[in-house]
């Protein structure tokens, strides 16, 4: 840096301005404006919100210790129930190579669409691009970014899993050691691979990207499936047999295919947590095996990072412009070319007739005040003039419907009450997470919203209380609905018994009310006036903390109603046996305690519902606009 | 590296670009000089900054080229962009980032010394007079704040050529005056201007030549004095001129026309100029 300014610091300025930065000014300069950035982020996140960062942390630390815990507990019960070595070793193997092929997929995905986003519509793009800097570097900016982005989450819940192991195993230090640059290297590979094909997509099928990302989801949920129907069609009852576990390896033997770098990772990570003496196939001590590993792991990953940035500067700026001279499609793509086919064109007309009488059925319903219910069907219309926002949730929710309908091939030989008991509660989970994300997306951000206008609503003939009922009674009516009826589509599917049937019901009303109540009182109690996207609202860090407290709720009112009615569910079938267990089980406990584990999600429910609610009512009253 | 100085500053050749079926520039031939003013001058959805985007590199001719400054803007994406300063439309500023952070990081890509950079943040902070805030965050910022950072910014490098897409909008009376200043100033180096506008008061007062530019075609090119010569406006002058251009095509001209005029308004009354135009009925009223 010196020597450069040296040279250069004697001539006049203006007959120099004409000379390019190098190649390595020119990243350093990106470096440290990156390093500014952060610098001052990190400075007004500390001034402002220390309780925010304390309660990240504690939120973070929590997570780690329970996957930890779990995962140690997991690997002590492996070597437990597997004493033959050489078999306990392969299943931990197989384990790793499909953990680590699973999450090479998902950073693939997760690094193109990070890229899209930063390469092409970044707020920042056009500016770099019009400033002389080399279009590699651009681009190079923008993949090292995506890489720490897409992988730091990974990463961190990866962490507690391998520290386990290594604890389980005995590992030798160095086993530790050599973590972190395997799992850095391995990053970096799929995410070249992911924005290698970004680039080609958006490069030479601008028009077809989301296509082809559905397309690639698509063939990655058909792959999973047809994992999961292998890995389930198994009899249960040589459950744990070595037959057994020979047969799903037998299965998962395309995770340890030599190319792949999961392999590599697992390969090496598990060599360096062997003792000392060399396997039994080399002569190598295991230390040296595994570093030959890590050095063709951050080899490969230095060349797919090399690939990548020449690609980038070859076809980014290209792919740039092809992008932003796209016409603008409008909309709803075929369905106007088929306009002139009558059926299509009632179908679309009777939308609009369904919804209008829907608004006409709201506005009558004996809830709340006439200014509630106009409020309510506001907010409902303004959700259905947004086809591009509700879009995503109906994918989420016709996936959930597809695995429901399809729920039978999956599990008929699985005939144990229990056991698809088990399934009938982890589906209510499943519909409970669908549910928080639609109110954080679509509930918590219009508090912020409404308060944005809300020197418009102050002029009409509204409490602000109303405000949040109103938004409370759309956040309920709207997830209610659709939450009972899964539920209820799964325990048909299911055959549930009546008396579960009824307690799920019940459960999906606390799921809707308390989410509700969350929702509603976090976004009076942390408005964010800033932004005017509702996606960016949600994905702020009041929406975070909304959807982490929904996702807790909803695994503690499972829980509490899922645990005695499994119970009670194992009794009344007669497959476990009627001995006192560690907590002293029998008949008359087991329903009390399941009518104890209602009665407190019932309560738990109300207190989601009230606590959040009154906490947004204080907060909103004393706000101001 | 550099050529001889009769090469233009800017030379497009028969420059189209489309956006699918969309034409918004169609067979685009100009050259401009060293040390010109030139004002590109055309209704709002003319091609203005689809001719921009191109010239700095953002977006590639469907057909024909661009040169700036000798250099091929699409082989040479550096090199022009180093010959460039470029104000877009909507400007950027990075939120987390003081000002003189941001002037210097723009210092940094551009290849200027450290000592450089810092005497020519000075001298660009007292042009502008920036000093009372140019250590804050540029989120603190007002309009016309980001504005003045984002011009020093562009000028920090003395650029051969300076590109601003519509740059009065939004700004205060003084910052015009300024503004409007400093691209003579610019000019009298023996730099090239190119500004593009939508209203004609500001093209008539600081350009040199003029372009006018309307559903992607170039339909007149030269100074004030050729379009009276060649009889072009007789006795109307330019704007009614250019009224009738974006009126006889049909396309709702009143909401053209109003928009050209307020917008021609504001910025008359903000200059201490008076317009040639001011005589003429303002859409005030509707
Ligand atoms: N990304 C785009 N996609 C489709 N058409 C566009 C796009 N950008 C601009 N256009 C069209 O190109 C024409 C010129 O636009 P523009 O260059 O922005 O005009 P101006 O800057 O003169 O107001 C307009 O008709 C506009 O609709
Ligand atoms: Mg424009």
């Amino acid at each position: 840096m010196a020597t450069s300014w040296a040279i250069r610091k004697q001539a006049e300025p203006s007959a120099d301005a004409l000379s390019l930065a190098s190649l390595s000014a020119e990243a350093r300069a990106l470096w440290r404006l990156r390093y500014q950035r952060f610098r001052w982020a990190l400075r007004i996140v500390l001034a402002e919100s220390r309780l925010r960062l304390a309660l990240i942390a504690v939120l973070s630390l929590v997570l780690w210790g329970v996957i930890f815990w779990l995962c140690l507990d997991g690997f002590h019960f492996l070597r437990a129930a597997v004493a033959h070595t050489p078999t306990h070793d392969q299943i931990v193997h197989h384990v790793f190579g499909m953990y680590l092929l699973a999450l090479m997929l998902m950073l693939t995905i997760s690094s193109g669409i990070l890229l899209y986003g930063m390469l092409f519509r970044g707020p920042d793009i056009a500016f770099l691009l019009t400033l002389p800097v080399s279009t590699e570097r651009v681009f190079l900016h923008k993949f090292q970014e995506a890489v720490w982005l897409s992988s730091w989450a990974f990463v961190l819940l990866s962490s507690p899993m391998f520290v386990a192991y290594g604890l389980a195993a005995q590992s030798p230090w160095y086993y530790y050691a050599v973590l972190v640059p395997f799992l850095a290297a391995f990053s970096y590979i799929p995410a070249a691979v992911g924005a290698m094909a970004c680039l080609v997509v958006v490069r030479w099928f601008p028009g077809a990207r989301m296509l082809f990302l559905a397309g690639v989801i698509v063939v990655l949920l058909a792959g999973g499936a047809w994992v999961v129907r292998g890995l389930s069609s198994t009899s249960p009852g040589d459950l744990l047999t070595p037959n057994w576990f020979q047969s799903i390896l037998h299965r998962l033997r395309f995770s340890q295919h030599r190319m792949l770098p999961s392999w590599w990772v697992s390969m090496g990570i598990l060599e360096a947590s062997q003792p000392k003496q060399p396997a039994p196939w080399t002569t190598r001590p295991p230390w040296a095996e595994s570093l030959l590993f890590l050095g063709l792991t951050i080899s490969n990953a230095l060349f797919f990072r090399q690939v990548a940035g020449a690609a980038g500067g070859r076809w980014y700026r290209s792919a740039y412009s092809r992008l932003h001279t796209q016409q603008h499609v409008s909309r709803p793509g075929f369905l106007p070319r088929l306009g002139w086919v009558a059926p299509i064109r009632l179908l679309r007309q009777l939308p609009p007739q369904l919804a209008a009488a829907a608004d006409r059925f709201l506005l009558r319903l004996p809830i709340g005040s006439s200014a509630t219910r106009l409020l309510v069907v506001k907010d409902f219309r303004l959700f259905r003039r947004d086809p591009v926002q509700w879009s995503q949730f109906l994918v989420f929710f016709g996936l959930v419907l597809f695995y429901f309908l399809h729920m039978r091939p999956f599990s008929y030989d699985i005939h144990h009450a229990t056991w698809v008991n088990m399934v009938s509660f982890l589906n209510l989970s499943v519909v409970g997470l669908l549910l928080s994300t639609f109110t954080t997306r679509f509930v918590f951000p219009t508090i912020s919203l409404e308060g944005r206008r809300f020197w418009l609503l102050g002029l009409l003939p509204l409490r602000r209380e109303q405000i949040l009922w109103s938004k409370f009674i759309y956040a309920f009516g709207g997830s209610i609905l659709p939450c009972s009826l899964l539920v209820l589509l799964s325990d048909w599917k299911l055959g549930i018994s009546p008396l579960i049937m009824g307690i799920h019901q019940l459960t999906a009303v606390l799921l809707a009310l308390g989410l509700s109540g969350i929702s509603v009182g976090l976004g009076a109690k942390m408005p964010n006036f800033r932004e005017t996207s509702p996606a960016r609202i949600a994905a702020g860090f009041g929406g975070t903390l909304c959807l982490v407290l929904s996702a807790l709720y909803i695994v503690l009112v499972v829980a509490l109603t899922a645990l005695p009615s499994h119970f009670w569910l194992a009794f009344q079938t007669g497959q476990a046996a009627w001995s006192p267990g560690p907590f002293g089980l029998w008949e008359q406990s087991i329903r009390f305690w399941m009518l104890l584990g209602i009665g407190c999600s019932v309560l738990l429910g109300l207190a989601a519902a009230v606590i959040p609610m009154r906490m947004g009512f204080r907060a909103f009253h004393q706000m101001e606009f | 590296m550099k050529r001889s100085t009769p090469t233009p500053m800017v030379e497009f050749s028969h420059v189209r670009r489309c956006f699918g079926q969309t034409t918004a520039v169609d067979d685009l031939s100009l050259a401009i000089q060293r040390g010109e003013v030139f004002a590109f001058l055309g209704p709002n959805g003319a091609g203005k900054t689809t001719t921009i985007k191109m010239m700095v590199g953002l977006l590639h001719p469907s057909q024909g080229a661009i040169q700036v400054g000798g250099w091929d803007v699409v082989r040479h994406p550096r090199q022009a962009a180093q010959q460039i300063g470029y104000v877009p439309d909507e400007p950027f500023l990075y939120d987390k980032l003081t000002g003189r952070e941001f002037l210097e990081f723009v210092a940094r890509i551009r290849g200027m010394s450290a000592e450089e950079t810092q005497q020519r943040i000075a001298r660009q902070a007292e042009v502008f007079e920036l000093t009372d805030f140019l250590d804050r965050l540029t989120e603190t910022y007002s309009h016309g704040m980001k504005q003045r950072v984002v011009f020093a910014s562009v000028l920090l490098h003395d650029p051969p050529l300076l590109v601003a897409d519509e740059p009065m909008v939004g700004l205060d009376p003084k910052s015009v005056r300024l503004v409007k200043d400093l691209m003579r100033a610019h000019a009298a180096q023996g730099k090239t201007v190119f500004i593009s506008t939508h209203t004609l008061a500001l093209a008539e007062e600081i350009a040199d030549r003029i372009g006018i530019i309307h559903r992607g075609r170039l339909i007149f090119v030269g100074s004030l004095a050729q379009m009276h010569q060649e009889g072009l406006m007789q006795d109307k002058n330019l704007e009614e001129f250019f009224l009738q251009l974006t009126d006889g095509q049909g396309r709702t001209p009143k909401l053209d026309a109003s928009e050209t005029f307020s917008a021609a308004g504001e910025e008359a009354a903000a200059s201490s100029v008076v317009p040639p135009s001011a005589d003429l009925p303002t859409s005030k009223e509707g």
